[in-house]
């Protein structure tokens, strides 16, 4: 089995890649891949607590229920600080970190690289 | 170290963050230790991210051109199409360092990386 990294750049609410890119990871979940999920740019609101979108999918419970499913997420530490989303405002789950340190271990660790941006 | 990651970038300078959030990308994956290779190739509207008279100042914005002598001062190969760039700005100075090349050599570039990303 393979692992897959997911790079996405879109935020959750801005178009359909967010669903894209759940839907991918659960296909890759299901044939038993592993899966990376790096939110960069605005896709840090991907793994923001408390979405409550009313009429849309809520990402936040597809993103948690990916993790549960052993889908590793990481958001960029710089692009949510930037974004004025503080620390611990992170889903539970997912982890704050960097290009540096972890979409690096990401690449490093997975055979292929999806990038999912508009 | 393993793999290696080509960032094309097909945005312009300016006008959304996606340029600059590639370059960035690239340079990042470069320092991690983690990976063995990291390149840029500019393309489309990307190219004019190398046109060295840019003033971003005037924006008040970072500036792509500093984005990019960042990752070259890193050893971070930055390739620039040449037909893209004329076509959009004519005959102009780029930044030194950016090597150019012919679209026909895409191909053969973006076979030599492991993994390929896009902003």
């Amino acid at each position: 089995m393979g692992t897959l990294t997911i790079l996405i750049r879109s935020g959750s609410m801005m178009n359909m890649d967010a669903n894209v890119a759940v839907e991918l990871a659960n296909a890759a979940l299901d044939k038993g891949h592993g899966v990376k999920i790096f939110c960069y740019g605005e896709g840090v609101t991907l793994a923001k607590e408390g979405q409550d979108p009313r009429s849309f999918p809520n990402i936040e419970e597809e993103m948690a229920k990916l993790i549960s499913r052993g889908a590793e997420v990481v958001i960029c530490s710089t692009c949510s600080t930037a974004r004025g989303m503080k620390m611990g405002e992170e889903m539970e789950g997912a982890t704050v970190g960097s290009l540096t340190n972890d979409l690096s271990r990401f690449i490093s660790e997975s055979d292929r690289l999806v990038t999912l941006a508009r | 170290m393993s793999g290696d990651l080509l960032t094309i970038i097909t945005k312009q300078p300016y006008g959304s963050e996606d340029a600059y959030a590639g370059m960035r990308l690239s340079l990042g994956i470069a320092v991690s230790g983690l990976i063995a290779g990291s390149a840029v190739l500019l393309m489309g509207d990307g190219t004019l991210n190398a046109v060295a008279s840019q003033r971003s100042e005037v924006l008040g914005m970072p500036s792509n051109l500093e984005a990019l002598q960042d990752l070259m001062d890193m050893d971070v190969p930055v390739y620039c199409v040449e037909e893209d760039l004329r076509a959009r700005a004519g005959i102009v100075e780029t930044l030194d360092g950016v090597t150019m090349l012919g679209i026909e050599e895409v191909g053969n570039l973006v076979s030599r990386f492991h993994m390929v990303t896009t902003f």
